[in-house]
């Protein structure tokens, strides 16, 4: 075979019929983000070598950056349970352009997740007690239970889009074994759904059930505190946006267009749906929080409240500016269908669940429990910062390679005919 | 959430608010007995490691109307743990007669939730391996292992001291338990037979120890039907085991958070009304 | 591909995952650089803590013979609990900061260790070259040590034999000025109000766990209930505390009378003016003049220099009039500087009040006896003023025992200065302080727990009492004890001191203790003398009080400075034990900071905000620090905590701090030749 020389020389692994960058241009990209994990290397390895005292988490802010960071991407990775729900056992089929992307940046957010835990915990080596001790009563056993399954199901879901690469592809086992997981994929996203589903619940219940922290206590339904169902609608809300940002950076970047803009749109419309949803039952309990359990617990509002770090802006900022504000954009037709103004509505929605994540991680903590205490502050040191951008390199890391190689995108040959 | 388990013997305390000075000898103790390791920096009091912790509480008014008080918080065993049920592994429970949250430091995988639940901060994370000066493991004590880093720990009432008295009555040929008049289970541990380090070192007598269900003991007498009695954040609904008792109103007030029309309560008048 | 998932499968087959697992669990538990249990037989001993000033009896747990744990001492007259310091002694066994070996100063200005032999031989000689003018100054005042220190000297030709400042020097010395041959005793066992000024009793005053049993006996736990129609019990004896800072004592203390620090003395007096318009009266020879100089001080007046309520006074002393056994103890709220005048106005007062020698009052004790022949009294040793003769004297030799100057003396610079002047100098010490540190021969002493010795009266008991405390475990370290070191000198130099050996000492000393075996004194049984002396010849020295006893002089805008202590800050010569550094709130110390305490209404006067970063200048020297606004305060008055400041000792000590008595400067007493430094001013500023 002649060799065509301004091809990039791993051209023959790309997707059938795709153009990609030069191979040194990818390089040196993926040099960039390496330089990045390294760090997040050394972080890691400081961590495990000096202990978890290298941060800045203290006894008061047991909980910090990292727990804050675990649930935002867990929640904002729901784009690919979401997805997978309404794609395979909705049978909503436009959906297909996108579930391959859903379930990569799901997979990313997982196990980056996963990542962040270990670092996070102080005994590493004991993390399997989670089983073999496991607690019944407590939320995260079943988030450590449902987070590794799930985990397990994305790379199920994962598997068969790398064995779709052309050349794996072209080895029968492999290719057989990515067309029968296809067929049996309504199965596992099922599965994905419901685990999904309850350790998204089981997040939201960690804060809940915390009786001696008011300003994360909530009332609820059975064993289940009302932050149970808020962090699954909160995640079905901003997955998808998530999902549809990505696709979008990844189009910014490649300078191509992956995603047609009416896949886009509807992941909007469904996630201002789930949004509206959601935020009407977040203000209903966060009226109930202000109403009821407050005065209960003998505080008043404002004492939620402290300076500007833990101000109420914050509160505004999560319902209004990153909830409703987002909702209606999404929610109309004629708003959500400019491109501008459905990409702010979707950072807008990510921000919102974002803080409130942040919010209940922190606030929480820094509040003062015991009446002759005082607020405390908490900031990140770098050590617990460069874990999280390694973990962002790594997303990009992953998102490059499975671009580059994989059949993410069924619409690209179309789109950038 | 868990059933709330009842014992017939429920360890506790009786703190006495006006007799504490703030001195720091029972923290002192307190470490020695459970092999803390001391740090040469302990002036960010939220890295350091003290099962008990003495607080300091203020009457908020301008000098010369100011008062002081100094409150001790020992991990307040609550019969409602906001600790224990989170555990992912059950590294911490109560279910044991005489009513004490376990610490179980092999099982635990440092998550730091029970941290995070418990609003009395009573429980505190080995962020490093803890080192001790060369020789003074020497000073270490048989009765308490040492944790590695990366556990979280607490006050543990001197559990060690716990198992000693019950060795004691066993070594005797005496029964731990015997049914008593009342038809409960009473500890043949006599009333001075188990005292956790902090009650013991304390000169002025300010923390009273013993079985909080046992009307022959001074901490029953203590904190049974007395207005000055209160328990830290009783309206959450935790029962703990431990009292504080302060003639004072201003420091009993400073036990829970109330509305400013709200009237400061008695012990056990504040019942969760769900939780 | 299929040899990967079969391998895979077949491995997790097999028990070695599982059994991998399982050591997994087992490794985390033991990890090699975590220190394991180390069993073994518990014993007790029981010993006397030589290294808390207030004498704590403790029974000491050993397990294996190696000490763990200081325990309380229940059934003993000074017993009954434990101070954030001696329950500390174990562990300071394994201080960093410990002196292992004898050190000696090289050209090069470091330290060489040598052994024992060749210390004492170069001992010997630089006390044979110095002779006369050899100068002894102990930090123990309980210890029988202190006769072999005075003998020595006396061996030797000097009469330098010094006490580090103390309360118990200043009511010696009272004493001694009011014509009587005895030691202040405070009964408060049997009192029913106690005023305290200045005395901080429930920290660092006298025999500090004793006052704190006295406390707990004498109020009850605060029972109420309105169903059971049960009213609370009033306590048994009133404490009252009258100082500049609500401290350790204030917070229980009913009521705390806020006044300037320093003014200790002249509220004594206004008291006394007060009791003698009751028709109080003392049977002294100069009464009238001393009625006529209380007199000077009326209520008005009194509220003038001190800053004290005038109302809460009268109330209080109303209080002292009611009570079956009032006692008023006067002090230092650092335990230190008062003089003698303020003593001799408390004397005063509870001669007034009709208590002396009488059950809860103030009981003349008889002073200490000597056992060793050549030995000086107490009294007499007490007697010289260290502070003022360390920045005047150059003796050719300087032997320290157990004692700090450099730190613990009011201008620690002039000080370290004025020792840097001394051509040679001894330091017996268990730990490597300050002075060690610029000593030239440093000799390692034994912990309390790790020598024999006795404590004989300490400062603040109800009644003479005599403890032996044994060797409760060998050093590990190449130590002797300083008594023992200088019975050996002196059998080199010919002297024959009476006694081979402290032990000697302290069982010679237990016979004229009523005829007491010494092993039963050490098995933890206390002498206890219960004997008075009559206040005969009494004075109460109208003309000298008259003269030291004037309110400090301070410039318009500076600050009373209201220094105060804490055991749990340890002494001079331990510096803070490794556990109790922790003991410390949140906000006592900002990283390497300290923080002062003043209440809002100075610190706004002062154009200061909690948090500010300020300077305190006496004018001589400055010291930063870092303010928190605490309204138990004194008006026009900074508090700070003594201990801070460290440069010697070890890491649980340094870096923290400055040093409080930087700012302060002795300043003579009139008529009572003592020191006073109580009441220092200085300007205060932002940083």
């Amino acid at each position: 075979m002649e060799i065509n020389y301004n091809r990039p020389i791993d051209a023959d692994l790309f997707p059938e019929g795709a153009s990609r960058c030069s191979f040194t241009q990818f390089s040196l990209w993926m040099g960039f983000l390496t330089a990045i994990l390294l760090v997040g290397l050394y972080a890691m390895f400081l961590v495990f070598r000096y202990g978890i005292g290298v941060t800045h988490l203290d006894d008061h802010f047991g909980f910090g950056l990292w727990i804050t960071f675990d649930l935002a991407v867990i929640a904002l990775g729901a784009g690919a349970f979401f997805t997978g729900l309404l794609r395979y056992i909705l049978n909503i089929d436009p959906l297909k352009n996108i579930i391959n992307l859903a379930v990569i940046f799901g997979f990313i957010c997982y196990t980056g997740a996963m990542l962040v835990l270990v670092l996070d915990i102080g005994q590493p080596l004991r993390s399997w007690f989670g089983y073999w001790h496991a607690n019944v009563h407590s939320m995260l056993t079943e988030v450590i239970f449902c987070i590794t399954c799930y985990c397990i199901v994305l790379i199920i879901e994962y598997i068969p889009l790398i064995f779709e690469q052309k050349q794996l592809n072209r080895i029968p086992l492999l290719h057989h074994i990515a067309h029968n997981l296809h067929v049996t994929m309504p199965l596992f996203a099922g599965m994905g759904a419901f685990l999904s589903t309850f350790h998204q619940g089981s997040l939201g219940g960690m804060y809940g059930v915390l009786f001696g922290r008011p300003y994360a206590f909530r009332d609820g339904f059975f064993i289940w505190p009302w932050t149970f169902f808020l962090f699954v609608l909160s995640a079905a809300a901003s997955g998808p946006m998530m999902t549809v940002l990505v696709g979008t950076i990844m189009e910014k970047c490649t300078g191509k267009k992956l995603i047609s803009f009416d896949i886009k749109a509807l992941m909007g419309k469904i996630a201002g749906t789930m949004l509206l949803v959601y935020l009407v039952f977040k203000f209903l309990d966060t009226g109930a929080w202000i109403m009821s359990i407050a005065p209960r617990s003998g505080l008043e509002f404002d004492q939620f409240f402290h300076g500007w770090i833990y101000g109420k802006w914050l509160l505004v900022a999560e319902l209004l500016l990153c909830g409703v504000l987002p909702c209606v954009i999404l929610l109309k037709k004629n708003l959500r269908e400019n491109p501008a103004l459905l990409y702010t509505a979707g950072l807008l929605d990510c921000a919102g669940i974002t803080i409130n994540r942040y919010v209940l991680t922190v606030q929480t903590l820094a509040f003062p429990s015991l009446p002759f205490e005082q607020w405390q502050t908490y900031a990140p040191n770098w050590v617990e910062w460069a874990p999280c951008f390694m973990v962002f390199a790594y997303a990009a890391v992953l998102l490059s390679l499975s671009y580059r190689y994989l059949p993410v995108f069924p619409q690209e040959k179309q789109l950038n005919g | 959430m868990s059933a709330k388990k009842e014992f017939s013997v429920k360890w506790g305390m009786a703190i006495d608010l006006d007799k504490c000075t703030g001195c720091g000898a029972c923290m002192v103790a307190c470490q020695a007995e459970n092999n803390l390791a001391p740090q040469a920096d302990a002036s960010n009091k939220r890295r350091v490691m003290n099962w008990l912790v003495v607080y300091e509480l203020s009457n908020g008014k301008a000098f010369p109307d100011h008062e002081v008080a100094y409150l001790p918080r020992p991990c307040q065993q609550c019969a409602e743990q906001p600790c224990a049920t989170v555990c992912p592994v059950v590294a911490t429970e109560r279910n044991e007669e005489g009513g004490i949250v376990s610490q179980v430091t092999p099982r635990c995988i440092g998550c730091r939730y029970c941290m995070a639940a418990c609003p009395y901060h009573a429980r505190y994370f080995n962020w490093f391996d803890p080192i001790w000066p060369k020789g003074m493991e020497k000073a270490l004590t048989p009765d308490v292992s040492m944790r590695p880093r990366g556990v979280v720990e607490k006050c543990t009432f001197c559990h060690h001291r716990f198992m000693q008295a019950k060795d004691v009555l066993r070594t005797k040929g005496i029964d731990v338990y015997t049914r008593a008049v009342d038809g409960k289970h009473h500890c043949a541990i006599p009333e001075n037979g188990y005292v956790t380090s902090c009650a013991e070192a304390c000169p002025n007598g300010a923390i009273v120890f013993g079985d909080l269900n046992n009307p022959a003991h001074k901490v029953y007498q203590l904190v049974t039907g007395n207005d000055n009695a209160f328990r830290l954040l009783e309206r959450l609904g935790t029962d703990t085991a431990v009292y504080y008792i302060s003639s004072r109103e201003w420091v009993r007030r400073l036990g829970d958070n109330y509305l400013p029309d709200e009237e400061t309560q008695k012990p056990q008048q504040i019942l969760p009304k769900k939780h | 591909m299929k040899f990967v998932a079969g391998a895979s499968a077949g491995i997790m087959a097999t028990p070695v995952p599982w059994k991998l697992l399982d050591d997994v669990s087992i490794w985390t538990q033991n990890w090699s650089w975590i220190p394991r249990n180390q069993y073994g037989e518990s014993t007790y001993a029981h010993a006397v803590s030589k290294m808390d000033p207030s004498g704590v009896p403790m029974r000491i747990r050993l397990v294996d013979g190696r000490p763990v744990r200081v325990l309380p001492v229940e059934d003993h007259p000074l017993g009954g609990g434990l101070t954030a310091l001696s329950v500390a002694e174990v562990q300071m066994l394994y201080s960093p900061g410990r002196v292992k070996r004898p050190l000696l100063r090289a050209a090069d200005g470091g330290f060489t260790e040598l052994d024992w032999p060749a210390a004492a031989k170069i001992l010997q000689e630089k006390l044979t070259e110095a002779g006369k003018n050899t100068a002894f100054i102990s930090g123990d005042e309980s210890s029988s040590t202190n006769e072999v220190l005075s003998a020595f000297a006396k061996g030797i030709g000097s009469d330098q034999v010094f006490f580090m400042p103390s309360e118990g020097q200043c009511a010696s010395v009272a004493a001694r000025l009011m014509g009587l041959e005895a030691q202040f005793g405070y009964d408060l066992e049997k009192s029913d109000y106690v005023l305290a000024i200045g005395a901080n009793l429930l920290e660092s005053w006298g025999t500090v766990v004793r006052n704190r049993r006295i406390f707990k006996e004498s109020h009850p736990h605060p029972v109420r209930s309105a169903a059971k129609g049960i009213k609370e019990a009033a306590p048994m004896a009133v404490l009252a505390y009258a100082g500049s800072v609500q401290n350790n004592t204030a917070a229980v203390a009913r009521p705390w009378l806020p006044i300037y620090p320093g003014s200790e003395g002249l509220l004594a007096l206004g008291i006394a003016n007060m009791l003698i318009a009751k028709g109080r009266v003392v049977d002294a020879a100069d009464f009238d003049a001393f009625k006529a100089l209380a007199a000077k001080f009326t209520p008005e007046e009194v509220a003038r220099l001190t800053g004290v309520d005038p109302k809460k006074l009268e109330a209080v002393v109303e209080g002292l009039l009611k009570a079956k056994a009032p006692l008023v103890v006067v002090g230092s709220e650092f335990g230190q500087g008062a003089g003698a005048a303020p003593l001799m106005a408390a004397f005063a007062v509870n001669a007034l009040l009709g208590n002396i020698n009488r059950p809860g009052g103030l009981v003349l004790m008889p002073p200490a006896q000597t056992a060793m022949p050549k030995a000086e009294a107490r009294s007499g040793m007490y007697a010289k003023d260290l502070a003022s003769w360390i920045g005047t004297a150059k003796p050719a030799l300087l032997v320290l025992h157990e004692a700090n100057p450099v730190y613990a003396l009011p201008d620690p610079e002039s000080v370290a200065a004025a020792l840097k002047n001394i051509p040679f100098k001894v330091s017996f010490s268990t730990f490597m302080d300050e002075s060690a540190a610029l000593c030239d021969l440093v000799l390692p002493i034994g912990m309390g727990i790790e020598r024999t010795d006795d404590m004989e009266s300490p400062y603040g008991c109800g009644g003479s009492v005599y403890c032996v405390t044994p060797a409760v475990v060998e050093a590990e370290q190449d130590v002797r004890s300083t008594a023992n070191a200088l019975l050996f000198v002196a059998r080199k130099m010919g002297m024959d001191l009476g006694f081979e050996t402290l032990m000697d000492l302290i069982k010679a000393k237990a016979q004229q203790y009523g005829k007491a075996k010494f092993d039963v004194l050490a098995s933890g049984k206390a002498l206890v003398d219960d004997r008075t002396v009559g206040p005969r010849g009494l004075k109460l020295r109208a003309d000298i009080l008259g003269k030291a006893l004037q309110p400090a002089a301070k410039a318009k805008d500076a600050l009373c400075l209201a220094p105060y202590a804490k055991l749990s800050m340890g002494t001079a010569k331990t510096g803070i034990p490794p556990y109790n550094n922790k003991t410390l709130r949140a906000g006592d110390l900002d990283g390497t900071a300290m923080t002062v305490l003043m209440n809002a209404a100075t610190a706004s006067k002062k154009g200061m905000a909690n948090g500010d970063r300020l300077l305190l200048d006496s004018g001589r020297r400055r010291i930063a620090a870092k303010l928190r606004v605490y309204e138990g305060v004194m008006n026009d008055t900074v508090a700070v905590c003594l201990g801070f400041g460290h440069t010697a000792l070890d890491e649980f000590s340094q870096n923290k701090g400055a040093n409080v008595m930087e700012l302060m400067t002795a300043a003579a007493e009139p008529g009572t030749g003592l020191s006073v430094w109580t009441g220092t001013a200085v300007a205060v500023s932002k940083a």
